[in-house]
């Protein structure tokens, strides 16, 4: 760690953990009530347990990712978080917009609109939120010493995102509308823009732990995101086969959609070569693990299961059925949690000063995890599979095939116990690591007056 | 080999194009979607329904167009499949309705509510999908029972609508429907025909502890159900109940 204001990232880090283990105990409840034991349902009945899962994974993806911008950014650019006050009240105003909507879930305040739940009134605190953060992070960039690519496409993603999260808003009375304009966010995000800052992370956290050479890694960075765009942009199509769209996104969202592994593949491929060539330097082996199973990860869970329902004629029947929940559940993790964790992985030893990746709970977090989650998608994927040839090949009714499946349900929450107990070492280990006291770097400039503001405003002054 | 400078100009490009495509391709869906989706039967009841939809989640159990949750059962199609009475009795008593089975929110919606959410589903009903949801097209294996048509849908021909709409929701016959109550297989040879009406006036009136809910029903329906079942006779082993009768 080189500066100061690195440390907000901690905040964002600590509260994505807080996240993503309360998500996980909303999956639990789902899991449940799918094997049949739908005992919270007068507390909790099921479209908010599903509506704060799904919720809950979008903001602590994004807490991630703001962490991750305010720690990578300072150290590309050389230069300390231009506005850290700035940043921690947009910390906290975060975790007060967030909280809110959950709570407002339980009392079934909500759009309905899945993954865009969140009532209108608090989009635009989000709106404003994320506003904030964009020209803090952009501020201290044009501020900064020099200009990466890397930052640079790392901001571009941040910046998309948050520009595309508005077709998401526009008001409309029409299903078809709104669901045209529902795939603008979720589509365009995790398999466009959201690859840009996977592409931003991965490639710092490559230079970083291979020490490779910069050029090197940046000029593929531009290819694979350049892949990713020529083949997801139009790819959007393979969401607009059947929801009253014209008959020509058949074949374009098919065509474009089905080149959309070969970004990801490519991302691996990458990956792979680049802590091949560059020997493995660093110690922190545990964050080049996250990092290179997350490339491997997401091109399984987004390239190979995506490409295996993106077809139209596959499409038309496992379309609304369980085979979509397997695709999502690995796809989310391998490309996007298993980055934050890697970034996390890296961060947390520089913020905390404890070497807490090489530990024996480390190594354990990371393959229970992994292997919890292979297990959950193959439980998914046999129930899927069931559900679309009973139901959708052969008619049967929908609960008669619902009660036929339910067994694989406990396939399922038992492989996410052991997917829970991989996530939960993890947590542990981030408590273990403690506050964000670590030593700035030997040879650092921590005597400028942005250094001494950000001390003050972090409280870590008593280091100073 | 490519340099930095070729990688970059082929992402902006490549990106430029594709994203103009897109423009371009969302101005012509938007100009095509009103004929597509019936927008002509698009009223202030429907737009009124589209709304209760979305502020009720009813989106994070059931899916709609395929979009949503996979708890409860597509209703893309539910107006064509349970008729409109049966929706009306779903959304004023989900309780009672499907007993022992999944459990649905009760929203405690009134009379009017109800009727958006029905006229709602209706119209997304009359959508062209380009072909979805798609006929089950293995459904001659699964019932060897149905032999005498080409496809089971053409053996249910005969039956009286308001029983493939609402009776199977929750009844099987000849292996086909719902599994909340008894498989309606033979069942004249069960009951005569005044005791099946009776029945379907109210089931509590002639079992006080009956799991099945009073249907909305008319006079009329219940006479040709009263027919129609009542000739359903226990059928020889391998033989359809109705090409027995
Ligand atoms: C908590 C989950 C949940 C929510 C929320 C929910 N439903 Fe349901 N719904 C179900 C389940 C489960 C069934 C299947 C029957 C059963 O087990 O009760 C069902 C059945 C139905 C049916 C009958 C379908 C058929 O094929 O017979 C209709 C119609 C329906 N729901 C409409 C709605 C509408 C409209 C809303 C929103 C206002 C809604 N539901 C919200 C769970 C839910
Ligand atoms: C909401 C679910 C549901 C619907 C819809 C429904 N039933 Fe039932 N039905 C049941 C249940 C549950 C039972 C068993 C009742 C009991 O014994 O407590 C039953 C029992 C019966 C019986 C007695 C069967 C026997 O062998 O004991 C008949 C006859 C019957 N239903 C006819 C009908 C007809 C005709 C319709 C269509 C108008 C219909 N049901 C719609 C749930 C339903
Ligand atoms: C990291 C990248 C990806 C993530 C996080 C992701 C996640 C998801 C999620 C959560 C859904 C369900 C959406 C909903 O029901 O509302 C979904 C649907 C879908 N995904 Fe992906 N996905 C990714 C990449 C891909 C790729 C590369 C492909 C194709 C090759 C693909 C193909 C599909 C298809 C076809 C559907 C629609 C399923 C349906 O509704 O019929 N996905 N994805
Ligand atoms: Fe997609």
């Amino acid at each position: 760690m080189k500066y100061e204001s690195q440390r907000i990232a901690w905040l964002f880090f600590a509260t994505s953990m807080a996240l993503f283990s309360l998500q996980i105990v909303y999956g639990f409840i789902m899991g449940f009530a799918h094997m049949g034991f739908d005992v919270l349902h007068d507390v909790i009945p099921f479209h908010v347990a599903r509506t704060t899962h799904l919720n809950l994974l979008v903001v602590w993806l994004l807490c991630g990712f703001m962490g991750a911008a305010y720690y990578i950014v300072p150290e590309e650019v050389e230069r300390e978080i231009l506005w850290p006050r700035i940043a921690k009240l947009q910390w906290a105003s975060l975790v007060a917009v967030g909280l809110v909507a959950i709570i407002g879930f339980h009392f079934q305040w909500f759009e309905g609109r899945k993954f865009l739940e969140i009532p209108r009134e608090l989009d635009w605190l989000v709106v404003v939120n994320v506003v904030t953060f964009i020209v803090n992070i952009g501020g201290t960039m044009l501020k900064g010493r020099r200009l990466t690519t890397t930052s640079c496409v790392l901001f571009f993603g941040l910046l998309m995102s948050a520009l595309l999260y508005l077709p998401g808003m526009i008001d409309t009375d029409h299903q078809t509308h709104d669901s045209y304009w529902r795939w603008w966010v979720v589509h365009l995000w995790v398999e466009g823009v959201w690859e840009l800052i996977m592409g931003g992370i991965m490639a710092f956290l490559l230079i970083k732990l291979t020490g490779i050479d910069r050029e090197v890694i940046e000029k593929w960075l531009y290819v694979i995101v350049g892949v990713t765009f020529l083949s997801g942009i139009l790819g959007t199509g393979h969401h607009y086969y059947y929801i009253g769209a014209p008959r020509y996104w058949l074949m374009i969202g098919g065509a474009f959609s089905a080149l959309e592994p070969l970004a990801f593949l490519g991302m691996a491929i990458y990956a792979i070569t680049m802590a091949r060539k560059g020997g493995r330097k660093h110690p922190n082996r545990d964050a080049l693990g996250w990092t290179i199973g997350c490339s491997i990860m997401s091109f399984v869970g987004a390239g190979f299961l995506g490409f295996a329902h993106t077809l139209p004629s596959v499409n038309m029947y496992t379309h609304g059925t369980l085979v979509t929940a397997m695709h999502g559940h690995m796809a989310f993790w391998g490309a996007y949690a298993m980055l934050v964790l890697g970034v996390i992985s890296y961060a947390l030893p520089q913020l905390t000063g404890r070497k807490v990746h090489d530990g024996a709970l480390a190594s354990f977090a990371f393959w229970c995890s992994n292997i919890g989650m292979v297990a959950m998608t193959v439980a998914f994927a046999i129930a899927g599979i069931a559900q679309v040839y009973l139901e959708r090949r052969m008619g049967m009714d929908f609960l008669a095939v619902q009660e036929e499946i339910e067994v694989h349900f406990i396939g399922l929450v038992l492989a996410a116990t052991v997917f829970a107990l991989g996530v939960g070492a993890y947590v542990v280990n981030f408590v273990r690591a403690g506050k964000p006291v670590g030593e700035v770097a030997q040879g650092a400039d921590r005597s400028t007056a942005d250094a001494a503001e950000a001390r003050r405003v972090l409280g870590t002054e008593a280091q100073a | 080999m490519l340099s930095k400078k070729g990688a970059r100009a082929f992402f902006v490009i490549g990106t430029g194009l594709c994203f103009g495509a897109f423009v371009l391709l969302t101005f012509d869906t938007f100009n095509r979607i009103p004929a597509q989706t019936n927008q002509a039967a698009m009223d202030e009841s429907v737009i009124r329904g589209k709304h209760l939809w979305d502020t009720s989640n009813c989106m994070g159990c059931h899916t709609l167009l395929g979009e949503g949750a996979y708890y409860a059962p597509e209703l893309t199609k539910v107006y064509e499949r349970r008729g409109p009475a049966f929706i009306e009795a779903m959304l004023r008593d989900p309780e009672s309705m499907y007993p022992g089975k999944r459990r649905m929110q009760n929203y405690g919606f009134d009379d009017r509510q109800i009727g958006d959410l029905v006229a709602f589903l209706q119209w997304i009903g009359t959508m062209d999908l380009n072909g979805f949801p798609a006929e089950p097209d293995l459904g001659a294996v699964a019932v060897p029972a149905a032999a005498s048509g080409s496809s089971p849908l053409a053996a249910t021909g005969n039956r009286p609508q308001v029983f493939n709409q609402m009776c199977i929701a929750c009844h099987s016959l000849d292996g086909q429907g719902g599994v909340v109550g008894p498989a309606l297989d033979g069942v004249g040879g069960r009951f005569d025909r005044p005791y099946i009406e009776r029945w379907l006036h109210d089931p509590t009136e002639v079992k006080a502890d009956s799991k099945m809910p009073k249907l909305p029903l008319s006079e009329n329906q219940i006479t040709e159900l009263g027919a129609f079942l009542s000739q359903l006779r226990p059928a020889a082993a391998g033989t359809s109940t109705e090409t027995a009768r």
